[in-house]
Order: structure tokens, then sequence, then C-alpha cells
């Protein structure tokens, strides 16, 4: 066997083999490394009074395995530095890897929470290169399903807000309207959470008696059911004085960092996708969009209320779509063996969380040669850093939940 | 800078006092259990239809369509072949072609799983007991395999793997690194061996090529 | 065990010192006890009854300590049931009936765990602080009235009770004794040697020192309206019907003190100390084991301490809302006194004993006997049985509660104690966390103000009222 080494190996910080000798200062040297980058350097010295915080992978609030580090000076937050990659899976080199039909179970994990918008996407772009035409009927189900997915979404994260300030209850009864319509989309889909169900050319299955039982039930009581939910955060005055004023993002930083979806619209920027690169039924379907913070910006709390209102839209699209649903069949005639001609093709959605899109390129075989995924919560993300300068601790869990990150998109 | 609890915090905990006296979401599993949707494609169970034979043919297309290559199995064709194909392929880079072939659902001709002859393994046992049954020294232990049986049989790969403990894919791949170690029997003697010859060429060739780029000194 | 039980050659040293001495107990403890009792006995029975005082005292203190526990355990199972009946879920349901043993379960439980330090604590102080915040958790026990005591013929007031020790600064003592917690908590989270428990302690600090005053202040002017700080006597002073509760008297003291206890028992909104959401476990996220267990418990009994406080001050401790000797005065009679005397029925008290059980039993099982035909004589009798014991239980409580005034005061102490134990674990389920600066803001620049309003407004009630 190999000889024992005499010196102790040099570790990072993050190796659980780390051999503590009691130092106290031992903790400061963050990274080991001299710094990298001026950023590395301005974060990591320390001026008077100020220690490093680090809300590590595990932790209960951290929206999925995201490390942050905190310089803060006794209750106040001085600088923050998220550490991203815990999550990591190789979705995009997957992708590479696999025949045009398979990416759509392997960008399903991609923001898990919203999974059929991530699977739309990649597959709008698959048909633009290979110039197939979606039924009609394939369309509005996918709107259909699109906008169950967002109320379900939305619905979590009004739960998973409530649950970063300290509240218990909201979480829950998230997750009971949560359970209705995903229930929902496991009777049309097959599956409850990551649902693989379009597919390239159309959707994967029909409607069904299920399904349709179940949506007319759950349509009667949606927005009832929203107005109660709604009662139990809003006019709590220890939610609101939480949430108001915290993290204002005015018109030209949320542009400036390409902030899309709810946190554009919160602050006060009307772009949505749907209105803005119209896709799919879109044209046809009426609903406006929610804008707040329209003069100074939006903080927190018009974040938070801006999701609500976007609730009721696509509570009112599910209307329509139902109304006006037609005949005919779900998914086009497509080979098995997809061979595209090699191009480029871009397609974007609006998922729950902004602007999600995919840019394939193809070189003629049966695999794409790439295929670029941009994330909505991977921009959405750097915003935190810049909202957080002055606030509490507390601040940053409120500031994290009100811009919705999932880390599966995040680290893809 | 301050609030006063007012109306809102009441209401927030009449509707949790209301909610106290609502029938619980909660199903009591397993005395109660959910009701899942027929389309439901997450039961870990191969189906039967109402004659009581089993659906699945073994047709292979579940395998063939998977992307990430998880499925196994092994079935009995039509004319009574027997075909099975086991799991993933260790290396990344030869996936593509390896698991094309895999995926057409034709027996596979496979050198490593193949019908291979038994060899007498005493003399394999002596040779890794020398060598404390360290898989680093393996190259060492290749080439005395080489001298005992004068090829690398299958069979004392497979016994050396399961013996240290290195992947078989290793211990292949380290074989057929070095060009003094074969496969098959010589056709003519055997040649002497050129091991320690090519490792100090490939040294001297890696530490010119360091000291040309500039890096520091690696180990190997 | 097996120390014991190898052979004299295979024992370790600690056996040979310890089975020698397990035999001379057995042996021994019989005969020993034996002449003790013989001879110092009496002895010692005259010195304990010419100090009752002491002997009462420390019956009392074990009692509490004693009592601490399984309230700490009732209050868990209410906080995981009820939280989770709110949140539409079924809380335990496994363990016990409906899930009731589960509190004492994970008692066990954390006594189980591997009991750690880190490395670089500070190990003396680690160990201790649990046992500091334990301790004056329930050492403020000591002077909550639970029952009360009975009528001295000579003065005409009450006397004694249900009290650890009724001292006449019994008020004072509570806030001194429960604001040494934060001393606990400081040391548990400095101890540590972890950023998030030196954050969750030095909140703590903050917390329960800033909401320390007003509490104090508020109930000065109940000080003043009682006369008393001994907390039997404020007892004492709202019998009779709830309208002499002071609640009435001083409702803005009475809504100062619940906010400010809330925040003194570190619960929701006010628990950034342990805010599971931002910073793990506050000061208690390196502990484990045991250690963990005090801490846990701690706050559960400092939940009761503070319910039982309110109570006590404001809602009429052991007294019954309305007042029975009141209304059957009205009515034209006396309450009942009840003396029974077993020996007179003679040999009806046999039958009585001997007989009711069995045909009570019959009696509670015959209609469930004849309501369902398939239901065998066995599982009838068992029900009626069941019945039988609830029917005698009930008839012993209604006499308790007649008979003795200090047990129907002690179920009314019990009684309005949890209600606001549950009204402490329904606002945990509702309400989401404050932050820190709202919580300092919210306690000297309105809380302070309001105690001191409360408290003029009171004393000049005294005046303006005793002028008249």
């Amino acid at each position: 066997m190999t000889e024992q080494s005499n010196h102790r190996p040099h570790l990072s910080s993050d190796d659980p083999r780390i051999m503590l000798d009691g130092e106290i200062g031992q903790f400061e040297n963050v990274p080991p490394y001299p710094p990298r980058t001026e950023r590395e350097a301005e974060f990591y010295t320390l001026a008077d009074g100020e220690m490093f915080l680090n809300m590590g992978p595990q932790h209960p609030s951290t929206h999925g395995v995201l490390r942050v580090v905190l310089k803060i000076n006794g209750e106040q937050v001085v600088d923050l530095d998220p550490v991203l990659g815990y999550l990591h899976r190789g979705v995009e080199k997957l992708c590479e890897n696999s025949d045009y039909h398979h990416i759509i179970s392997q960008v399903d994990p991609l923001e898990y929470v919203s999974s059929l918008f991530m699977e739309w996407a990649p597959v709008m772009a698959f048909e633009k290169l290979l110039d197939v035409q979606v039924p009609r009927r394939a369309e509005y189900i996918r709107v259909l399903t699109g906008e169950l997915l967002r109320v379900s979404s939305h619905a979590l994260y009004q739960g998973w807000m409530a649950l970063d300030l300290g509240g218990l209850a909201p979480i829950l009864y998230s997750f009971i309207e949560r359970d209705e319509i995903v229930e929902m989309l496991a009777a049309i889909t097959g599956q409850r959470m990551l649902f693989n169900y379009f597919r390239i050319g159309g959707v994967n299955g029909d409607l069904n008696h299920e399904f349709m039982s179940r949506l007319g039930d759950w349509m009667s009581r949606a927005l009832k059911m929203h107005e109660t939910n709604i009662a139990l955060l809003n006019e709590n005055e220890i939610f609101v004085r939480r949430m108001r004023g915290i993290g204002k993002v005015d018109k030209d930083t949320a542009l400036r960092m390409a902030v899309t979806g709810p946190n554009l619209r919160a602050a006060g920027v009307p772009f949505d996708v749907r209105r803005a690169h119209p896709y799919s039924v879109y044209p046809e379907l009426e609903f406006d969009i929610p804008v707040r913070g329209a003069n100074g910006g939006g903080d927190s709390l018009d974040r938070y209320l801006l999701r609500l209102d976007e609730v009721r839209e696509s509570i009112r699209i599910i209307d329509q779509c139902l109304h006006n649903m037609p005949d005919g069949p779900v998914m086009a005639r497509l080979p098995r063996l997809l061979r595209p001609r090699p191009g480029r093709a871009w397609a974007a959605v609006e998922a729950p969380r902004g602007l999600y899109g995919t840019y394939a390129i193809s070189d003629g075989t049966d695999q794409p040669f790439r295929m670029k995924i941009h994330d909505p919560s991977f921009v959405n993300m750097q915003l935190v850093g810049m909202l957080m300068k002055g606030n509490l601790i507390a601040d940053t869990m409120a500031v994290m939940a009100s811009i919705d990150p999932v880390m599966g998109g995040i680290d893809k | 800078m301050s609030f006063i609890p007012g109306i809102g915090l009441v209401r927030g905990m009449g509707l949790t006092l209301r909610r106290f006296f609502q029938p619980k979401a909660t199903i009591k599993w397993p005395e109660e259990k959910a009701d899942v949707a027929p389309k439901f494609r997450g039961r870990l169970q191969l189906l039967y239809d109402e004659y009581g034979t089993l659906k699945c043919e073994t047709c292979f297309q579940c395998a063939q369509a998977c992307p990430i290559e998880c499925i196994d199995m092994g079935g009995v064709d039509t004319k009574g072949r027997f075909h099975v194909h086991w799991g993933p392929p260790e290396t990344y880079g030869e996936r593509r072609e390896e698991s094309a072939l895999r995926r057409s659902g034709r027996p596979v001709a496979d050198t490593a799983y193949a019908h291979f002859e038994g060899i007498d393994i005493a003399p394999l046992d002596a040779i890794l007991d020398a060598h404390d049954y360290d898989p680093k020294e393996l190259l060492a232990i290749l080439e005395e395999t080489q001298a005992e049986y004068g090829y690398l049989p299958v069979a004392a790969l497979k016994h050396i793997s399961r013996i240290t403990g290195a992947w078989y894919a290793q211990i292949y791949g380290t074989a057929t690194y070095y060009r003094h170690l074969r496969f098959e029997p010589p056709a003519v003697e055997a040649v002497a061996p050129a091991g320690q010859a090519q490792i100090a060429a490939e040294d001297g060739f890696r530490s010119a090529l360091d000291a040309a780029l500039g890096y520091g000194g690696r180990a190997n | 065990m097996t120390t014991l039980s190898r052979s004299w050659g295979n024992m370790t040293t600690l056996g040979k010192v310890v089975v020698p001495l397990l035999l001379l107990v057995l042996v021994g403890g019989p005969i020993l006890t034996i002449a003790v009792g013989l001879w110092v006995g009496p002895w010692l029975l005259g010195v304990l009854s010419s100090n009752m005082g002491i002997v009462r005292f420390v019956v009392a203190i074990t009692g509490v300590l004693l009592f601490s526990i399984p309230a700490a355990f009732i209050i868990i199972y209410m906080e995981l049931k009820v939280i989770a009946q709110m949140n539409l879920r079924v809380g335990p349901d496994r363990v016990g009936p409906a899930g009731a043993a589960h509190s004492v379960v994970a008692g066990l439980k954390v006594l189980t765990k591997e009991d750690f330090t880190p490395k670089s604590a500070d190990v003396i102080v680690f160990t201790w602080a649990p046992v500091i915040v334990f301790l004056t958790a329930v050492m403020t026990f000591l002077v909550i009235p639970f029952g009360p005591g009975f009528i001295d013929p000579v003065t005409g007031e009450r006397v004694g009770g249900l009290v650890g020790q009724d001292m006449n600064i019994g008020l004072l003592y509570m806030f001194a004794v429960g604001g040494m917690t934060v001393v606990g908590l400081l040391l548990a989270g400095w101890s540590s040697f972890n950023k998030y428990s030196l954050l969750g302690g030095l909140r703590s600090a903050a917390q329960v020192v800033s909401y320390e005053i007003p509490l104090t202040l508020s109930v000065v002017g109940l000080i003043l309206l009682a006369g008393t700080m001994s907390l039997q006597g404020i007892a004492n002073q709202q019998e009779g019907w709830f309208t002499n509760w002071f609640v009435f008297r001083q409702p803005l003291g009475a809504l100062i003190f619940f906010i400010a206890a809330t925040a003194e028992a570190n619960r929701t909104p006010f628990d950034l100390t342990e805010a599971d959401s931002e910073i793990v476990a506050g000061f208690a996220t390196e502990y484990s084991g045991m250690r963990f267990g005090f801490l846990f418990f701690a706050e559960y009994v400092n939940v009761f301490i503070v319910s039982a406080l309110i109570t006590t001050l404001f809602f009429g401790a052991w007294n019954a809302p309305i007042d029975i000797n009141a209304i059957l005065a009205l009515v034209g009679l006396t309450p009942p006194v009840i003396a029974l005397d077993p020996g007179s029925l003679g040999i009806g008290l046999l039958v009585l004993i001997g007989l009711a059980p069995v045909v009570l039993t019959a009696l509670f099982a015959l209609p469930f006997y004849l309501a369902k035909s398939s239901r065998p004589a066995w599982k009838a009798l068992l029900i009626g049985f069941v019945l039988f014991n609830l029917f005698a239980m009930g008839i012993l409580t209604l006499l308790a509660y007649i008979g003795w005034g200090w047990f129907a005061g002690l179920i009314w102490f019990f009684i309005k104690s949890f209600a606001f134990v549950f009204v402490f674990v329904w606002m945990r389920g509702t309400f989401p966390r404050v932050r820190i600066d709202h919580l300092m803001g919210f306690a000297w620049k309105w809380l302070l103000p309001a105690a001191l309003l409360n408290l003029f407004l009171t004393a000049t009630a005294i005046v303006v009222v005793k002028s008249l």
C-alpha cells in the first residue's frame, strides 16, 4: 500500500474533511486561496466589526441547494455572495447526447415546480427546426395545462413566501391546492410532477373523462379558494410590514439586470412574452397583463400581489380554453427518428418565473449539436445581491422568496 | 416604524380556527389509499391483461427509448433465443456507438460477456497475492499474468477484477493501453515485454513536454 | 448487567466493586430499614412534624418539579395536534390513542440521542447553559397558586392554598427569576462556537430584556388595585362572579401583558431566537440529546408559566366564573357539605362495593347488546364496563368538586391555563415572524408608553375614586 503522507492535503473550505484546530480566526479565511477576481477581493475582505455568515447549501429556506455567504455587521447585511452549482446536473450536456424526443424528459427537472413550461420552449424550438405544424387542439391543451401549472406554481410561491417569513399554515394550504391541480395533471399526463407530456408536434394524450371531471370540480371553486387563501396573509399586519419597502426594484434596474417575468412586471414594466412575442394560441385569447409598481418601482409586497393577480388571469385563460377547445388530433405525425435540417432556432415562453428560452442548434444528425437553456431564475437571482445591501438577515429570506427562484433552473 | 396589532391579525386567527373544524385533507395511509388516475405511469409493476397473461413482450422498445438507459431486461423471443441487455456502459466516450448497437435489440457479441474459456486460477492467485491484491500495481500484475499464460485471458481479467475490486473496464483499459499486452495467444513465440522501456520513454516525453510548456513537475 | 452475571474470575474491576455492594444492599437493606424504623422512626416523625413548614415546602417543590414534565408533554402534544388541525392535517395519531403518547416517546428519543459537545465550544458553559434555562423556568412554579386555601374562621379570609410558597412578593420573585432565563440563552448561544447560535443568543437577549419592561410595568396598575404582590392574594381578590376578574378592570394592562408575555416566552410571532427558517435553530443549533431536551422543555414550561400567570393575574386564577354560593343563596339553599361516613352504611357498604360494579356494568351494557344483533356479549360487557368507569369517575369527581374547594379550584385553574396555552399555540399556527427591528420598535415605542399610560390612568382612577 502507499505510505502515509506526512503533510496535510490542501483542502478547500467546502471539503468535509476540514480539520479544525481551534483557531478562532480560521473561519475568516473563507476561501483559502488568494482572490481571483476583483469582486472576490472586495467581498472577502472584512472591515471592522463584520463577519461572514454562511447560509449553507443545507438550509431550511434557501429554495433548494443554494449557498449564500453573507457579510454581516451585527444584524445588518453588508454584502452577499451567492454560490451556485450545488444542483448542477449537466442538463445541457445530456441534451447534446440525447435524441430530440428524449430531451423532453431531460429538460423536465429544471424548475421542477413548473415543468411543462420547461418542455414547451425546447419543443417549440424543435418544431421550428423541423417545420412541424402543431394541431390547434394540441396548442389549446398546451395552453390549458400550462396555465393550470402556472396557478399551481404561484400557489406554491404563496406558501413558500409565508414559510420563509415564519408562518407555518399557508404552505400547507398551498400544498392542498397544488395537490388538486397536480392530481388533475396526473389524470391527463400520467405523472404528478415531472410530466413529460409535451411532444414535438403536439402533446402525448388527449383530454379524458377523469381530467375533465376534476377540472370542472376545481374551476367551480377556484376563484373562491383564491380569495380565501389571500385573506390569511394579505391583511396580516406582520406579513405586510415584513414585505413593504423591502427589495425595491425600479424600472431601470430591472431592465438593466435583464429580469423577466413577474419580477419585471412588479417593477412597472408591462413586458409579457405572451404579448410581446406571441406564440401558440395566445393571440386568440383575451387576458390582461397585470403590472404593479408603475411609479417608483416595486417592492416585495408588489411582487407578491402581482402573482396573485396573475392567478386570476390564468383562471380566465383556462376558462376561455375550455370554451374554445377545437376538435382534432393532438399530435402531428412525425417519424420516430428525427433528423432536422442543420440550423438554429430560438423559442421562448412565459414561465411562471419569467422568460424561459431555448436556443437549439442542430447539425443534421439525430441529436442536437447544442441546446442552450436560458433560465429565468438564473437571471433573477442576480437581483438578490443588489437588493440586500443594508437590509437585515431576516430580509434575505423575504427578498429571495419574493423573487421566487428555483434552484433546478439556476444550476441546470 | 411600528404597528398596532389590528383587525387583520384577528381575522387571520379566525380563518385558522375555522380550518380547525373543517375535515382534514390527510389520507391516512395504509388504512385509506389515494385514488390514482388510470393513466398514472409511476406504478412499479408489470401489468397483466384480463386473461391473466403478462402484457410485457420484452420488445426492448422501452429500453431503446429510455434516454438514461436505465432499463435492463431479459427475455425469450419468438424463435426461442434468449436476449439479455445489461446496464449502462462504464465510459461516456464510447456511449454512442455501443448504445446504438445495444438499443437495437440485436444480440450483442461482446467479448466481455460472451462465453469464455476457463483457466487454472491458482497461478493467478499467487501473482495477486505477491502484489498484495493492490489494484494500483495493475500493470505489474498484468505483465506477470501475460508471462504466466502467454496472453491475457478474459477469465483472468475477470478474476483480477473480482479479487482486487477494480472495475473490469479499468483493467481492460489499462491492458489495451500498453502495446505489449495481448488478448489472444501469440501466433509465434512470445516477444519480450517492453513495459518498463515504454513507461520510461513516455515519462521522458511527458516531462519534456511539460518543461517546454512551462508547467511545474506533475505527478504521473 | 453482564457485569453481574459473570463469574468472579471474569469480572471487571467495576464489577468486583459493584457486586459485593449490591449483595450488601439487598441483604442488609431490609434489616437496616426495620432497625431504623423501630429506633429512628419516631424521632424522625417528631422532627418532621415540628418543622412542618420546611416539610411542606420540600413536598411542594418536588410536586411542582414533577408536574412540570407532564405539563410540557401535554403542551407539546397540543401544539403538534392543534397546529396540524389548523393546517388541515392530522397530527400524530399512531403512537398512543390518537397519538397521545407521541410526546412521551419523543422525550425518550431525546434521551437516547448522542450527547456531543462541539470541539471548540466552551465546555463548562455549554454544559450548564441548558440547566440554567430549565431551572429558571421551573423555579417560577413556586409561587403560582393552583388552588384556594380554606377560610380561616377567625379572620374570615382565605389562608394557604395550593401554592408552593405564598410569598408576599410573589410577582416580583416571578419576574426576577423568569428574567434569568435570558442569561441561560445567552450563555447557550455564546458557548456554542457557532455563528447561528451567537445570532440567536444575542437576538434573544435583546428581545427578552426589552420586553421585560412593558411586562412588569403593565402589572403595576394591577398591583395598585389589588394592594398586594402575592399571587395568592391577587387570586383571592377575584372571588365571586367573573366580573370580579381583573381583566375587566385593567383591559389595557391585560393586553400589554399578553403581548409582552408572548415575547418573553419566545413564541410566534416573536420567535426570532429560534427562527428555523433563517438561523437554523438559533441558540440551540449545536445542542443534541438531553441538553436539547432541556432547552426544548424549558420553552414549553415557559409557555405554561406564562399562561398560568395570565390566568392568575387577570382571569381569576382558580375561581369559577359563576358564584355557586350566591345562586344557591338566591334559591334559599346552603352549599352542601359533603360529610361522608362510609361506616354508617353498615352492611350496605359491602353490598355497594360488591354488587354495584357488576349491576351497573350489566345495566350500561344492555342497550348496546340489544341494539346490534351481531355484537357479541363480551364486547357489550366491555363497553358497559368502560361506561361504568366513566360514570363512577364522574360521580367521584363531582363529589370531590363539591366537597373539596381546592379540587374545584384546581380544575378551573387548569381549564383556564390550558385555554391560554391553546391561544398561544393558535397564534403560532397563524402568524409569521416579526423582524428584529420591528420587534424592538414595537416594545420601546408602543408597549412601553402604553404601559405607562395604563399606570397613569389606574393611579388617577384610584385617587379619584378614593376622594369621592
